[in-house]
């Protein structure tokens, strides 16, 4: 498939302007393929969107830029119409009035969404895939025409450069493939009117060659005339695709003007909100102990190349986007998952991969932020405290309950768990209080390295800030502590290091000081 | 562990003042589950309430014929090795995996040991032995298909029941066996104690060792962990393999001692004695597992066991000896009923889970 793409190419802004230019010349005269006016949100009393407005152009690629927080998946889950909108709030596509808040509506009027989890059915064909959702041609007795209709799915394809076996099982496809499979499904209207694609992180899960494909087909849909808004985090991707760039900060539209306008500096400075946003450090240890942790080039999953190494007392932050390597880093160090190269290393000695139990034996405490990794929802406080280790416990090969008991009260106390006893089911308790109980089960094997995956992700400002005063004083105590986090706040304020993960790689060490804050982490992640 | 308890508490954070008293949560219980009786947690103890029940109705009934002691004897014995295989299935089932292969490795116990009887010059109690053995063998290789190859576990002890089944052909020759066994291990299976039959005692002590395997060792509670979140518990340090492979040996060795106490009490083989057993066995362990805890349990399959017993004797005795077609009839309504119930559960602990991601999944889209 790639060979039918020949001139694929990062930053192949030629390509893109030629294209753009053209019909954005055009456009001048012509209706806004998709305008949002006024576009406010409020959650719980808090604003998230502030009267957004935002044009765009029919053949024209529209990037929506933003932090983490900044409004761009409210919006765009807006215009999906999985959230309402505001009063006041207005949106219309191809000059007509969209209803917001209408799923129905919104895809009556043309507007198409790609999310970077696709969407697409791994176990159906191709062509199962690209007409889900649409009427096949039928024959007698409703049977479906198959010959028709894969011709039908491979025209589809073709016309975004794509030459796939529309009868091969979309599971078997290469990820660029399966993007490609996810567009045609969306972009079916092409043959009876405009239509608006909206890519949600397209390209979170795609390596370099697969991101050049998905540019080459999103260039070919704007130059026939459709518009395409590509929400994404990459830098690059913005300059070398878009005709046009959004930028949102804190829910507001800080920016929305042509690319050509805008250079890497500018548009980073838009995005974080500093004029000096971006500062490299030299990494240097800060280590102050003895190296507890050291992992050497890692790689498996999203992380291509991870080497980093943890002192006893030390907190060394984790920071990416999605797709950066982040969610994998946790899962490799602490052996859910067998790394493809490179070696964990505890106290000097190698840790085989691949096996939880051994990483725990060795004195890894995970705490997952993902709580269905750690959660058993049937089961109480208690035994999701104890599980798995329970020679405190045990008398005569008996689990003692009263000891139980007395060890999860210890621990309910000791981080404040809201709960109304160890023997509540753990469903009762909230989302921040199953975590704490989680923490607690990390911290009853007296870890000496804490491993936290996001561990405050989705949970309550007080349980929070009680998580983060629990692994400071872990880690004052000696524990070393990785704290892979999406919460820039949360790595500022705990800790001592930050390395930044893009593309499965570490650009970025920045060390604890006045230089370590929230906007230093975000413009070291705009690669 | 209230599965059928509310749906969703798990996102109302309970420090941000509950809108009632935290009790009233489980009032959103199953309507079947917990409104049978009316009050809240009195459908977890329905199946002790229907066996009362059960007495009582037919105690007033019948109560020449129900309230006797051979009455209680021949009920409580003749299921006991429908409970035995009842119990089979549990121990899988706490784990999160299905043995449909109990039956037939039942029947291959008894098989074998009719066979050695007669073919063989070695003593009962050595063949016994033997089967039990060659039964933890047939639990070793559906533990293998299932931990090591991976293969669902439905589809694993199915495959193993039919392969089962043609060694038992080929053992049986396709006859009925008629075992030749001693008086005294025909004693052991049909003599009573102060009234009560030596084979329920039987199954009360197996009873006894799985509620203490299950309830009270960490054994147990990692079987639990591995059925209700299995890489959940991985990460926690479980050996998860270990503790499925192990649950299906013990599922097959009990379900081998299930084919032992009916060669003490009947003493013969013919094909389908124990896979006929197979459904009713499995009704009352999913009836069980609504009861008490909340979660498949030894004590709640027992008396759910006990109470459709009971209720089948008191119909048969009411409608006469020719009501041989109220078993069958009983048993499909009470599987129905229980599985039904069972399901809801399921369905429920499944939404409460997804409930639990969806924080977390909105949370980490921003």
């Amino acid at each position: 498939m790639s060979d039918r793409i020949t001139s694929a190419l990062i930053g192949g802004k030629h390509v893109s302007s030629r294209n753009g230019t053209s019909h954005r010349g055009a456009g001048a005269s012509q209706k806004p393929a998709l305008e949002a006016r006024g576009v406010s949100k409020t959650f719980d009393g808090q604003v998230v969107l502030r009267k957004v407005s935002l044009k765009v152009m029919p053949g024209e690629i529209h990037a929506l830029v933003g932090q983490n927080g900044s409004g761009k998946s409210t919006l765009i889950k807006i215009l999906s119409g999985f959230h309402t909108a505001d009063d006041g709030s207005e949106a219309s596509v191809n000059g007509r009035r969209l209803e917001l808040g209408s799923p129905a509506a919104a895809r009556e009027a043309g507007l198409r969404f790609v999310h970077q989890d696709l969407g697409v059915i791994g176990d159906l064909t191709v062509t199962e895939n690209v007409l889900l959702g649409e009427r096949y041609p039928r024959g007698f007795a409703g049977r479906i025409r198959w010959t028709e209709a894969n011709a039908l799915a491979k025209a589809r394809l073709a016309r975004l450069g794509l030459e796939i076996d529309p009868s091969a099982r979309v599971g078997d496809l290469a990820p660029a493939a399966r993007a490609g499979v996810a567009i045609a499904r969306a972009t079916s209207r092409w043959d009876t009117g405009s239509s608006v694609l909206v890519l949600d992180e397209p390209t979170a899960f795609l390596t370099g060659s697969d991101v050049a494909t998905l540019f080459e087909i999103v260039r070919r849909i704007s130059s026939a005339g459709q518009a395409v808004m590509i929400v994404t985090h990459h830098l690059d991707e913005v300059l070398g695709l878009s005709d046009t760039v959004t930028v949102l900060r804190d829910g507001r539209v800080v920016a929305s003007e042509a690319t050509d306008r805008l250079d890497s500096e500018r548009l980073t400075r838009l995005i974080v909100g500093l004029d000096r946003a971006c500062s490299n450090h030299t990494p240097t240890s800060t280590g102050s102990g003895r190296e507890t942790l050291r992992v050497a080039g890692l790689r498996g999953g999203s992380v291509a190349d991870l080497s980093l190494h943890v002192h006893a007392g030390e907190i060394v932050g984790v920071a990416g986007h999605t797709g950066s390597g982040r969610e994998a880093v946790a899962a490799l160090i602490g052996g859910r998952a067998e790394p493809a190269a490179g070696q964990v290393f505890v106290d000097g000695r190698p840790l085989p991969g691949g096996d939880p139990r051994v990483a725990i034996a060795a004195g890894i405490g995970w705490v997952p932020g993902e709580r269905a990794l750690g959660i058993f929802a049937d089961q109480n406080v208690r035994e999701n405290l104890t599980v798995a280790s329970h020679r405190r416990h045990l008398v005569a090969g008996r689990i003692s309950v009263r000891a139980e008991r007395a060890e999860a009260q210890k621990w309910i106390d000791a981080l404040g768990i809201v709960t109304h006893g160890s023997d509540a089911p753990i469903r009762t308790l909230s989302g921040g209080n199953q975590q704490k109980v989680l923490v607690a089960r990390a911290l009853r094997r007296d870890p000496g390295i804490l491993l936290l995956d996001d561990p405050t992700v989705g949970i309550d400002v007080g349980a929070r800030s009680q998580i983060h005063d629990v692994i400071a004083s872990r880690a004052s105590e000696g524990t070393a502590v990785v704290l892979v986090s999406t919460d820039t706040e949360e790595l500022v304020r705990l800790a001592d290091r930050v390395l930044i993960l893009v593309r499965g790689r570490v650009t970025a060490e920045l060390l604890r000081g006045p230089h370590l804050t929230r906007e230093a982490i975000d413009a070291a992640q705009l690669g | 562990m209230p599965l059928a308890e509310g749906a969703t508490p798990t996102r109302s954070s309970s420090e941000a003042k509950p809108p009632g008293p935290p009790e009233a949560v489980p009032t959103r219980s199953s309507p079947i589950g917990g409104g049978i009786i009316g009050g809240v947690r009195w459908g977890r103890l329905s199946a002790a309430g229907l066996l009362i029940g059960f007495v009582v109705l037919f105690g007033l009934l019948r109560p020449n014929e129900f309230l006797t002691t051979s009455n209680f004897q021949v009920t409580t014995s003749q299921g006991v090795e429908t409970l035995m295989l009842g119990l089979a299935f549990l121990v899988p089932l706490c784990g999160g995996a299905y043995d449909l292969s109990i039956g037939a490795v039942m029947e291959l116990s008894l098989a074998f040991i009719a066979w050695g009887t007669i073919h063989t010059g070695l003593p009962v109690w050595l063949l016994c032995i033997v089967a039990i053995a060659l039964c933890c063998l047939v639990g070793m290789l559906s533990g293998i298909l299932v931990v090591r190859f991976r293969v669902n576990s439905l589809i694993a002890t199915l495959g193993v029941s039919e392969v089962l089944a043609a060694a038992e052909l080929l053992i049986s020759n396709n006859t009925t066996l008629v075992g030749r066994f001693p008086t005294t291990f025909q004693n052991l299976g049909n003599s009573n104690v102060a009234g009560v039959p030596l084979v329920l005692i039987y199954l009360l002590i197996l009873a006894v060792i799985l509620w203490f395997a299950l309830e009270q060792t960490p054994g147990g509670r990692s079987l639990f962990a591995v059925g209700g979140n299995p890489e959940a518990a991985r990460l926690a340090g479980v050996r998860t393999n270990a503790v499925v492979f192990t649950s299906l040996v013990a599922s097959a060795a009990i379900a081998g001692l299930a084919g032992v106490i009916y060669a003490m009490q009947v003493g013969t083989y013919s094909a389908g004695d124990g896979t006929g057993l197979l459904f009713p066995a499995l009704a009352a362990v999913f009836f069980g597992a609504s009861q008490f805890s909340g979660r498949p349990n030894v004590w709640g399959t027992v008396i759910a066991f006990m109470a459709l017993a009971f209720g089948v004797k008191g119909l048969q005795l009411i409608y006469g000896p020719s009501s041989f077609w109220i078993d069958p009839l009983f048993q499909g309504v009470a599987l129905v009923i229980a599985v039904s119930l069972a399901s809801r559960q399921v369905y429920q602990t499944r939404k409460s889970r997804r409930a639990e991601l969806e924080p977390v999944v909105s949370a980490s889209a921003t």
